[in-house]
């Protein structure tokens, strides 16, 4: 449940989240559950030329099975604290 | 399950039009919304129809031709949301990207989904659902949200929360990173004679009264601060 815990205290940062099928969506981090879907508030997409259909959507619900990867605000990311909770996490702690 | 868009046409019996559930399986009705268009890829507005939202899936009957109608199962469906931007599409829409076995080929969705009548089903990675009344458009958002949520990435029979192995399992674990502290009863400590002891004391007896034997002096440097 890291990723769920963690994301959590993402609530209300930007992210920018980017899928399987390569499709890259900034938003505001509405919330996340435990099978890491994510919502987005004002999401856009990155590269808007190359995919025009997806301009702007108010809110977006993402199924967390397609994500690639969940790019975080630097100021968003304690590295030491994360270092600490996914060593704890890999021995079952 | 299938991944992608499918054609459906299995409508219940009475005549209502409903779409055949798997009631065994516990699939169950969770919203239906007449007047609703549906677009695919890059094509022109399919309608009029019916939109069924179930626990697995999503169905679209039309009402004018019985023996068309698409259905795609939430487990496929990779994000959705409201479209309100003209620029993206001239209609308020529920908008939909749709994961499938043959996505990988990105560039042919929208020409092959045009050409005439022909389409191909599987290549479909985009649809739109328009209905007739907007204000019905967070109405359906949030029941998309539930019905995805309640289908999750299957989990096979037996498969852990944790079934990571790591090397390090096993050793002895306080939560810190304390070094890796020795047994007390090795076989062979270091300073023995592993038994000879004839040898440990001959060397015990040698006396060496050489200067040149003589501790050095000691110089200042960091010394291992009594870790031992």
């Amino acid at each position: 449940m890291l990723f769920f815990s963690y994301f959590k205290e993402l609530v209300g940062k930007e992210v920018t989240v980017e899928l399987k099928n390569d499709i890259a969506i900034r938003g505001i981090l509405h919330s996340v559950d435990q099978y890491l879907n994510i919502k987005l508030e004002n999401s856009r997409v990155v590269d808007q030329d190359k995919y025009p259909h997806l301009l702007s959507v108010r809110n977006c619900f993402i199924r967390g099975s397609v994500v690639r990867y969940v790019q975080l605000p630097p100021d968003g990311v304690d590295i030491d604290i994360l270092h600490d909770a996914t060593r704890r996490e890999a021995r079952g702690g | 399950m299938v991944l992608g868009l499918q054609q459906f046409v299995e409508r219940v019996g009475d005549g209502s039009g409903q779409p055949r559930l798997d009631a065994d399986a516990g699939e169950e009705m969770m919203h239906v919304q007449p007047g609703v268009a549906i677009v695919l890829g890059g094509r022109l507005p399919e309608s009029p129809g019916t939109l069924y939202i179930s626990t697995k899936r999503v169905v679209w009957l039309s009402d004018a031709d019985r023996a068309k109608g698409y259905a795609v199962d939430f487990l496929s469906v990779s994000l959705h949301a409201v479209s309100r931007d003209p620029e993206a599409y001239p209609l308020p829409c529920i908008y939909t990207q749709i994961e499938s076995e043959a996505a990988e080929d990105e560039e042919s969705e929208g020409s092959d989904s045009e050409c005439g009548q022909y389409l191909e089903l599987s290549k479909v990675t985009e649809m739109r659902l328009v209905p007739s009344d907007p204000s019905q458009l967070d109405t359906l958002f949030d029941i998309f949200c539930q019905c995805a949520e309640l289908n999750p990435e299957p989990r096979e029979e037996g498969e852990e929360e944790n079934s990571w192995f790591f090397g390090d399992e096993g050793m002895a674990d306080d939560g810190s990173d304390s070094e890796w502290q020795p047994s007390e009863n090795l076989v062979n400590p270091i300073g023995y004679a592993n038994g000879n002891h004839d040898l440990a004391r001959q060397v015990l007896e040698l006396q060496i009264n050489d200067q040149r034997f003589e501790d050095a002096e000691e110089v200042e440097h960091e010394s291992q601060g009594g870790r031992q």
